[in-house]
């Protein structure tokens, strides 16, 4: 315990927060926290959903077995206390902490997990998190509906699992994800559908209510496997899609931690308080201008790599970002110290590009993207004067998110602007490229490359971490020379707290994957002793 | 009289149904299924999965079986279940229906309670400094977008002042009530008080008022007996339209306000393309408008002995 | 014509209300000659979210393009987005709820039905739908808004009619022998005039505030095209740290509304038959 304490005040001053004299963690009081993207949650059932935004409320009532752990940048064992590997890398024995309860009072065993894991498989629950556990020896097959169970899982004793892989794979990065929990049997298949407005768990947090599309009240679960969390006794998470009404509730102190849009972030910076109150983040997104390599002009990988040299993309991210991004040195994100040569501003560079490759009159291209602010159509209408200094003209086509995604999946455009996840595994997060994944799949582009194929082949292969890294960056900067996007930025995640919330960290991953459990607050907060 | 109400409640049946038919069309039309959309847009979810929502969704089958199958759960009352949450449409659409009722009445209440004095008192001192008031805030109430208006208040009372929450239900008490009401019922308010005027003006200069004023009626009883009366036709027509237009148009509102409401309900639905949801989202709101409207008109009668009802 | 004249002087709401629809109007079809910058192609992003100054009257956006200019050329989108939505919105109401009113039985019930399904789908959703169907752009903006928003003014009109069918000037038109389209279009139609003014003109603020909803849908006028709406929904969560981006297109708006709402009450006030008749 006291190492993880040690842990985390290293990180707040890493974080650049003057906390003062390391102060002792203090239990009690309400926490509010906000869930930013879009609508309401949808539904508290970890399988049965996809999205960030219902995640946010679901990791504080389930856990999964792996946990994201932000100061490593890597997932590390949750409800597993200990993971032995064989050599091969194919079977993994999973040991389970034998004090996990479960909100009703019963103790969680290797049933349970078992169980879960087959019920993601399962067709008839349609899970998202299928893809994280399909690497499952047979796994397959109870997806296609030819197997029951999962032949793959073993269980040895009620605390002992044994996971057989199809292939190796770091089966950390399939089971920390949110829509892989462990849930409870019992009370699942005794409430179907009513499962997911009222939810049983594992975690630090039980559930109280869910008011629609406004709120979600959490209590602590004094039973939880580790004895000092939750630090608070309760926990509200607002619904609140709309920046601006987040920015005034933050402000009005009703908000106790708050994520910072663009719009914002310059205030908050010249804000004497707020200011020392911030952690930003380069997350694993990756904000790029995708080129439908059908289209004629964007088969010229010189066209490609001068519309790359002729965007000042620095002053885009400073002035019409207000500098809540990172630049970009091709798609792998700062975590992983890619290696590739980012893209200069360079016009003339450009220019002489477009000209050996046959297109100095230019050409038109329609780019099709939402009306989101830092990865929407916004973008583009400020690299549409640069273009025309080469030539090419840009027409916009805005679009709200479903239209655009099945344009996108159909290959219905010339361009597109969007926001890829870049991690937190490197390998997945380069696959999308890779010439086995359909554009259906997320290669928009329709990028073909058998060396940058080979190169992740081989590093899927490599079981040495640091020699399957160097394959991968590799890889990156290749598809960096090549192009195939208009490489934009990271984002630059920002979360700003009032100044008695403590063990806010930098989350790469996810900015708003903060494990609350962790966060306290001292007596300054008006809810200091709100229950 | 009756009569006529059974008429007219026997025509809610049609319209529902043609009402229904339109908007399935035109959601089914629309680009995108909710499938594109069970990850948001901040996380892709694959091919295979996909296919496997789409297969339990129902959306492989053809148009017009789905709409068979969508109208014979109707028929018992059943709205479907959603896609994406995975929860029954009654259950889902019922818990949202009282937020916004709330909302709208609260706010019909500011619009109704301040814009009719205010058109009537503007119409009888024509060119008055009050006239020229009423009719610049009145067209202020309109042109202002409510995401601005609603950002300004929330920003006034919840910072600057701090005695209002800026968002949240809080159980639906005034205190987190008035400010989305405000926000929603300003544009109506100038309507109403727009209307009001115009339709005041109209009957002041009717041959009967000017009858009455040369058999010696007190300008006070004239306006109460009969411009008051006269107006009231046109009034309740707005008035009632408006509550029931109010009801579908809470969407920026309740998603300014996090308010707990159908609309920002059905808009979620259809960006999620979950079309269970929205068909029942819209249901609700038709029902409620129809019978709302029934009650305006037969209000008339009331109010206007010179409309008869066949 | 002198007369005219005359009443004019009486009227300053019309003479108010028209110089302020005509400044609009003349920034539409002027603005070429007015704007100082091209309104897209002007962006410098070294100058961008500047506050309004001597070089730029309404201050920069975040592309660093001048608000004034785009202020300018937003009243040919606003206006015509406005003003041909609602004459079709108009058009259509009028006619349905004067023929619904006045010829009444199965007519009346088609036509109210049609309305109240009409007045029950939300407008926004409608126009969103329509538009999905049409595909974006500023032509279909157009048909999608004039056929969303008819149906009040055709509960209004029917309304009216309703009302005004048995008042004394209908009857004794009626016992003169008129026929039914001519009573309709000489005794009806200009005392019902009023409302349905008073309703158009607000509804050119209805229309403009919805273009804005679907530009911010990605629906409308695509950008970089400068509507009034969009610019002011874009702007939205900049309305503390930089006011002024939104808040020039918003005045233009109310100054666009307000100038035809005045102008409408003005010319009720000319177009109704009974101050003619009193003379007053």
């Amino acid at each position: 315990m006291k190492r993880l304490c040690f842990l985390l005040a290293g990180l707040l001053v890493l974080a650049g927060v003057t906390a003062g004299p390391s102060l002792a963690a203090r239990a009690g009081g309400t926490l509010v926290s906000m869930a930013p993207y879009g609508g309401d949650i949808g539904t508290l059932d970890p399988h049965k959903t996809a999205r960030t935004q219902d995640a946010l409320v679901i990791k504080n009532i389930h856990r999964s077995i792996y946990k994201w752990n932000p100061a490593a940048n890597k997932p590390t064992p949750d409800l597993a206390e200990k993971v032995d590997v064989s050599k091969d890398g194919l079977v993994w024995t999973l040991h389970f902490r034998r004090n996990v309860k479960f909100h009703n009072g019963r103790t969680m065993t290797v049933d349970d997990v078992i169980w879960s894991l087959n019920r993601i498989m399962n067709p008839k629950t349609a899970a998202s998190g299928a893809r994280y556990i399909r690497v499952i020896k047979g796994a397959k097959a109870v997806e296609e509906g030819k197997a029951d169970h999962i032949s793959g899982l073993k269980k040895i004793d009620d605390y002992t699992l044994q996971i057989t892989l199809a292939e190796p794979v770091d089966l950390a990065y399939s089971l920390y994800d949110p829509n892989v929990a462990i849930l409870p049997r019992d009370v699942v298949e005794k409430m179907g559908d009513d499962f997911g407005t009222n939810p049983v768990g594992n975690g630090p947090y039980k559930f109280v209510k869910w008011v629609r599309g406004s709120e979600v009240v959490l209590q602590k679960f004094p039973d939880f496997y580790l004895k000092d969390r939750p630090y608070t006794d309760k926990l509200v998470i607002k619904i609140m899609g709309e920046g601006a009404a987040r920015d005034i509730a933050f402000r009005a102190k009703e908000l106790d931690m708050t994520i910072v849009g663009a719009a914002q972030y310059p205030q908050y910076q010249k804000d004497p308080v707020i200011s020392k109150h911030m952690v930003e983040v380069a997350e694993m997104y990756t904000r790029l201008m995708v080129f439908n390599l059908d289209y004629k002009p964007f088969q010229n990988k010189k066209v490609r790599q001068a519309i790359n040299y002729a965007i000042d993309s620095d002053l885009i991210i400073r002035k019409l970002l207000k500098g809540k991004a990172f630049p970009c040195k091709g798609f792998l994100p700062p975590a992983f110290k890619p290696t590739a040569k980012a893209y200069t501003y360079d016009p003339a560079k450009a220019k002489a590009l477009m000209k050996e490759a046959g297109y100095e009159k230019g050409f038109t291209f329609e780019c099709i993207g939402t009306a989101n602010k830092s990865w929407g159509v916004g973008v583009v209408e400020a690299i549409m004067p640069y273009l025309k200094k080469i030539n090419i003209t840009v027409k916009i086509q805005q679009m709200e998110g479903a239209a655009m995604a099945a344009r996108a999946k159909a290959g219905d455009f010339q361009a597109l602007i969007w926001s890829l996840d870049s991690g937190p595994d490197p390998l997945v997060a380069l696959m999308r490229w890779s010439s086995s994944n359909p554009r259906s799949s997320g290669n928009y582009a329709n990028y073909h490359n058998p060396a940058y194929d080979k190169l992740l082949t081989e590093a899927a292969r490599q079981r040495d971490p640091a020699k399957k890294m160097a394959l991968l960056r590799q890889a990156d900067a290749m598809l960096c020379d090549d192009a195939p996007v208009w490489f934009f930025n990271y984002n630059k995640a920002i979360m700003a707290y009032q100044p008695w919330v403590h063990g806010v960290q930098p989350v790469a991953v996810e900015m708003m994957y903060q494990d609350l459990m962790d966060i306290w607050i001292d007596d300054s907060s008006p809810r200091a002793n709100e229950k | 009289m009756l009569a006529y109400a059974l008429r007219r409640l026997l025509q809610f049946i049609p319209t529902i149904f043609v009402i229904t038919l339109i908007m399935f069309l035109l959601l089914n039309v629309l680009p995108g299924d909710a499938t594109l959309m069970a990850g948001g847009l901040r996380k892709e979810v694959d091919a295979k999965v996909m296919e496997t929502m789409r297969r339990q969704f129902g959306l492989d089958k053809p148009l017009y079986q789905r709409y068979l199958l969508y109208v014979k759960d109707l028929v018992t009352g059943d709205l479907g279940v959603s896609f994406l949450r995975r929860e029954k449409v009654n259950r889902l659409v019922g818990q949202r229906v009282w937020p916004t009722l709330k909302l709208a009445i609260m706010a019909m209440a500011i619009a109704v309670g301040v814009g009719i004095p205010l058109g009537f008192f503007s119409a009888l001192r024509q060119g008055s400094l009050l006239d020229t008031a009423s009719m610049v805030g009145a067209v202020s109430g309109v042109s202002i977008p409510q995401f601005w208006l609603g950002l300004l208040l929330m920003y006034f009372f919840s910072v600057v002042l701090r005695i209002l929450p800026t968002t949240g239900y809080g159980g639906g008490d005034l205190k987190h009530l008035l400010l989305p009401a405000v926000t929603l019922g300003v544009g109506y308010m100038a309507l109403l008080a727009r209307t009001t005027r115009a339709a005041v003006v109209e009957v002041l200069t009717a041959d009967y008022i000017r009858t009455a004023h040369a058999k010696g009626l007190s300008e006070l009883r004239i306006n109460r007996k009969h411009v008051l009366r006269n107006t009231m036709v046109l009034v309740l027509t707005t008035a009632g339209l408006q509550f029931g237009a109010l009801m579908g148009q809470t969407v920026i509102v309740e998603k300014l306000f996090s308010w707990p409401g159908i609309g920002s309900l059905l808009v979620d639905s259809i960006f999620q393309r979950d079309i269970p949801v929205t068909q029942g989202c819209i249901l609700v709101i038709i029902v409620v408008f129809l019978v709302v409207n029934l009650a305006v008109d037969l209000l008339y009668a009331a109010i206007d002995p010179r409309i008869e009802y066949k | 014509m002198s007369d005219f004249f005359k009443k004019l002087r009486r009227r300053p709401s019309l003479v108010i209300g028209g110089l302020l629809t005509s400044l609009v109007i003349g920034m539409a079809v002027f603005a070429p000659w007015l704007a100082p910058y091209d309104p897209v192609d002007f962006a410098d992003l070294m100058v961008s979210e500047e506050p309004p100054s001597a070089q730029f009257w309404f201050g920069t956006d975040n592309y660093g393009r001048d608000i004034f200019s785009r202020v300018i050329y937003g009243s040919r989108i606003s206006l015509a987005v406005g003003l041909l939505s609602q004459v079709i919105n108009t058009f259509i109401g009028v006619i349905l709820g004067l023929t619904a009113g006045y010829f009444g039985k199965w007519w009346d019930d088609l036509v109210m039905g049609v309305t109240n399904i009409m007045l029950t789908i939300p407008a926004l959703i409608f126009a969103l739908a329509i538009m999905a169907l049409l595909g974006p752009g500023l032509l279909n903006v157009f048909i999608a808004l004039g056929l969303t928003n008819w149906s009040y003014t055709c509960r209004i009109t029917r309304s009216q009619v309703l009302s005004s069918r048995s008042l004394d000037y209908v009857t004794a038109a009626r016992a003169l022998g008129y026929g039914r389209a001519r009573i309709m279009l000489t005794q009806i139609l200009p005392n019902i005039t009023g409302p349905i003014l008073v309703i158009a003109t607000l509804g050119v603020a209805y229309a403009i505030l919805l273009e804005a909803s679907l530009s911010f849908l990605g629906l409308g006028a695509q950008p970089p095209t400068p509507s009034w709406g969009a610019m002011l929904a874009t702007a939205r969560e900049q309305l503390f740290t930089a006011p002024w981006i939104s808040i020039f297109p918003g005045l233009a708006i109310f100054i666009t509304v307000m100038g035809l709402n005045l102008f409408g009450d003005g010319l009720r006030d000319i177009l109704d038959p009974h101050l003619t008749r009193q003379g007053k």
